[in-house]
């Protein structure tokens, strides 16, 4: 061991300053200081690239932090673009961008935690470092690793939020949509000169034919002239809401029978739930079937047993009487004997 | 859910504003009070009329009128109207105005063509069938067969549950059978015991 340490003793003092130097430009100063420290306590050889190593493994989770920092404040910005989306103003494109750079961040910091931890073991397991150096790598990667879990733990919460955003927009979209063809015919009721106006103003709630006649004649010939006047403006909406009237008419008839399968569908299926209880009520059935049968079968034995016994029981009086005759017999020698 | 009135017209295309002829009229008219009737009547021919006239060729309408919906289908100047309060569902009002429609073709061919007045003969098929689609299901296939494929689906509800019960009283059968079968086996093993033992005697 001395002999060892004497051989392996050189003068490396002038390397020392050199790479002290080079860690003061390139790292914080408390990594240089175990830097120094673990170049003090080996000494020889192991001093540059322990201290190398630390470094390097400084350097990349110092990187890793940063990368982390950074891409959960891009998620931040994420989180409030996916929130804002309204049914109109859907800055998706943005959404999109800023979806895609996050994942390409997160899968590189994965992949550099990774590597980080992996040199963190092969230089644990490769010099002579004291347990400190062990225990403070351990720890920083595992600190780096949970970071980086909680930051794509965010991003999903993030894009279930959204996804479900654009589910409650499509549900909106779709009642808009529904409804335009009641829309369509309303605008037709504004336009409808005021002439629903003007019966609405004139009779109030009860239909025009709640007045008396006296008034009706008055009442169409105000329609009449309103109607005439304002013919154009409902031609041209008219044929505004033509094609959506069309197409939601088309859409309700096709939608009416794509139910009609799928309740057909359905049907089916729950024919088939049926046929499968039957079938496995069946087997009970059968079971119970062997059960009364092994019942049956017992009964029936025991019946035979118990015959038997009755026929036993009858037949051997004679036994039971010759046995009786002796024992009278011997009790009689018995009373002669005695008496 | 019902149908106040049905209006077989002629629509001119022409743009000159001339009103369209009606062709045949059906109203219901009976939950109005009587002195309303006539009113009644009027006014859902001219709006019936108006709607005719405002409907493009080959186009489908429908228009809120406060209670009452009007739909209206017009097909090569021919013109059906019909008036259905909100509840009767679109598609089937439709499907009423298209069956009306082939069935007046049907009937009078193109001679309507030529009719410039006011036609006031009664067509007995549009009366009934004002009160054959007061129930929408009658016109509209799809609707029909919409609720028997539902009244179906409960019904094998109905029946699924029914077939499990049937499966909770077969299994109670199944151990009571097994619970026989062990009474009976223990039985007929009591009766070779006593039948071995008792031979002495």
């Amino acid at each position: 061991m001395k002999s060892v340490q004497s051989s392996s003793y050189r003068d490396r003092t002038h390397e020392f300053l050199s790479i002290s130097e080079r860690l003061r430009k390139s790292l914080p100063p408390p990594n240089a200081v175990v830097g120094v420290n673990s170049s003090g306590g080996v000494g020889g050889g192991g001093s540059r690239s322990s201290v190398a190593f630390q470094s390097e493994f400084n350097k990349r989770a110092s990187k890793i932090g940063y990368g982390i920092h950074h891409t959960s404040q891009k998620l931040a910005k994420l989180a409030k673009l996916a929130k804002r989306t309204s049914v109109f103003d859907d800055p998706t494109k943005e959404i999109q961008e800023l979806t895609a750079v996050i994942k390409q961040d997160i899968t590189a910091l994965n992949s550099a935690v990774v590597d980080l931890q992996l040199l963190c073991n092969s230089q644990n397991e490769s010099e002579n470092v004291s347990s400190d150096t062990t225990t403070h790598s351990t720890t920083v990667v595992d600190n780096l690793k949970n970071r980086l879990m909680s930051t794509t733990k965010e991003f999903k919460d993030v894009l279930t939020m959204r996804t479900e955003n654009l589910k409650v927009h499509e549900n909106r979209r779709q009642l808009f949509s529904a409804t335009t063809s009641k829309e369509a015919s309303n605008p037709f009721v504004r336009q409808r000169p005021l002439a629903n106006k003007s019966t609405a103003s004139s009779s109030n709630s009860p239909p025009p034919w709640a007045n008396d006649s006296s008034n009706s004649s008055p009442l169409f010939q105000r329609k009449q002239a309103d109607t005439e006047s304002q013919p154009l403006i409902q031609q041209q909406n008219q044929q505004q809401q033509m094609v959506p009237l069309q197409d939601s008419y088309m859409q309700s008839r096709a939608e009416a029978l794509h139910n009609v399968e799928s309740t057909i569908h359905e049907l089916g299926s729950i024919f088939t739930q049926l046929a499968t209880m039957v079938s496995q009520q069946g087997e009970l059935a059968i079971r119970i079937d062997e059960n009364m049968e092994d019942t049956l079968a017992n009964v029936e034995g025991a019946q035979g047993q118990l015959m038997r016994y009755l026929n036993s029981i009858s037949s051997n009086r004679w036994l039971m009487i010759k046995i009786f005759f002796v024992l009278i017999v011997f009790l009689m020698i018995f009373l002669f004997f005695v008496a | 859910m019902k149908i106040t009135a049905l209006l077989v017209l002629k629509c001119d295309s022409r743009s000159d504003g001339s009103d369209p002829v009606i062709l045949a009229n059906a109203t219901d008219v009976s939950h109005f009070g009587y002195f309303q009737r006539v009113t009644v009547k009027q006014f859902i021919v001219f709006v019936g009329r108006t709607v005719a006239k405002r409907t493009p060729p080959d186009q489908r309408h429908s228009v809120q009128h406060e209670e009452y919906k009007v739909h209206s289908y017009n097909r090569n100047g021919l013109c059906v109207v019909g008036f259905m309060d909100d509840h009767y569902p679109v598609r089937s009002a439709f499907s009423v105005l298209n069956k009306v429609m082939d069935e007046y073709q049907k009937c009078f061919g193109d001679s309507w063509r030529t009719i410039q007045a006011d036609s006031t003969q009664p067509w007995p098929y549009l009366n009934d069938a004002l009160t054959k689609f007061q129930d929408p299901g009658e016109a509209d296939k799809l609707l029909k067969i919409q609720r028997e494929l539902d009244e179906t689906k409960i019904i094998l509800h109905k029946t699924i549950d029914s077939v499990l019960e049937r499966g909770e009283k077969l299994d109670s059968l199944v151990e009571k059978s097994s619970d026989l079968s062990a009474a009976s086996q223990m039985f007929y093993k009591q009766a070779k015991k006593t039948n071995q033992c008792c031979t002495i005697l």
